[in-house]
């Protein structure tokens, strides 16, 4: 295979993470600027961290091929029931990874 | 395009059955200008497009079947597995910075591998695109890169695994995964009961692509290398 250039190195998590697994957060409601790969479907709804992943460039900014700004990433865990208000069972749940950027504290 | 239907025409002027690819999409169209300029600048060659679509479409979920038996049987291993799926995939001679050294540009080197329980089931998808374990489970299935599945999976889980014959009952808890970042997952099934005493090899048998995207539960007896035989309701008479 010819040789070509690594991309920029995702780094690890270097603990400044601003949320911590079990943490309440809010999805926030932003307007998309150019592109975004957060969900309609989770914006402005409440979950749970369930994992801090890895630090990497938002997706804003690596979509137009830029260094960006890297930012810690988690996996923010849904109730069904509070993404699709009629879903009509308890326990099902849902995933989704998210940057820091698009989360803020919900403390009920 | 006409909805009428003429009996006298022959059938030239409607197509009974739509074709699956009916026109080339705009990220075709520039994944081709793309390449051709690759390849008159020298990158590569057409050759070595050829070789590497070949080499990328004849991996298949054989690995992702090999990581799932030996973590059925060496609770060690699938503690590494739980702890950095990544190096653990080396133990079975799988390394995600293959071919290029850092992977290919959507198989991000971060995986993470979904155990499944008595009460918990989980269910990947990509909402916003067809993001897949590929080092470990090869090309992902066509109704995986469907709008079909990806907008319906969140919305409705039982139901449409119920469509692939997977009913669950409502006590186990459905999770959906929706990578839609640079994590890539897999699911780690449940072992089956009657599999006590089987050896890895026979265990990674049962354990087909479909158990790994959480589709579908892995059953002794069902294996991806035998044909399902359906008896014709009405077979041909001699």
């Amino acid at each position: 295979m010819p040789k070509s250039k690594p991309p920029e190195k995702a780094q690890k998590s270097s603990g400044k993470a601003r949320f911590k697994p079990g943490d309440r957060v809010r999805v926030k409601d932003l307007p998309n600027l150019f592109y975004s790969r957060t969900q309609i479907y989770v914006r402005g709804v409440v979950g749970t961290i369930a994992a801090c992943t890895y630090q990497d460039i938002i997706p804003e900014d690596e979509a137009f091929n830029r260094d960006g700004r890297l930012e810690q990433y988690y996996i923010v865990r849904f109730r069904q029931k509070d993404l699709w208000p009629e879903y009509p069972f308890e326990n099902d749940t849902l995933q989704t990874e998210s940057p820091e950027r698009w989360l803020e504290p919900a403390n009920n | 395009m006409s909805h009428t239907h003429n009996p006298g025409d022959g059938g030239a002027g409607e197509r009974h059955a739509a074709p699956m690819v009916e026109e080339i999409t705009d990220f075709e169209v520039l994944e081709i200008a793309v390449r051709e300029l690759a390849i008159e600048h020298g990158l590569f060659t057409a050759e070595d497009h050829r070789r590497f679509t070949e080499w990328a479409e004849s991996v298949g979920p054989a690995a992702g079947s090999r990581l799932v038996a030996k973590a059925w049987i060496d609770p060690a291993f699938k503690a590494r597995v739980m702890e950095d799926a990544v190096k653990a995939c080396k133990e079975i001679g799988i390394d995600w910075a293959e071919p290029t050294g850092f992977g290919t540009p959507s198989d991000y080197m971060n995986l993470r591998v979904l155990e499944d329980t008595p009460t918990l089931h989980h269910v990947i998808v990509c909402t916003l695109c067809s993001c897949y374990p590929r080092p470990l489970l090869g090309m992902s299935p066509e109704w995986y890169r469907t709008t079909n599945y990806r907008r319906r999976l969140v919305r409705w889980p039982r139901e449409v695994l119920a469509e692939f014959g997977l009913v669950l009952p409502p006590e186990v808890e459905i999770r959906v995964e929706d990578s839609n970042q640079k994590c890539r997952f897999m699911v780690l099934p449940v072992r089956p009961e009657g599999t006590e005493n089987w050896t890895e090899k026979r265990l990674a048998e049962i354990v087909t692509r479909d158990c790994m995207i959480g589709v579908a539960l892995p059953r002794p007896g069902r294996t991806a290398d035998v044909h399902p035989v359906q008896k014709a309701g009405r077979p041909v008479q001699r």
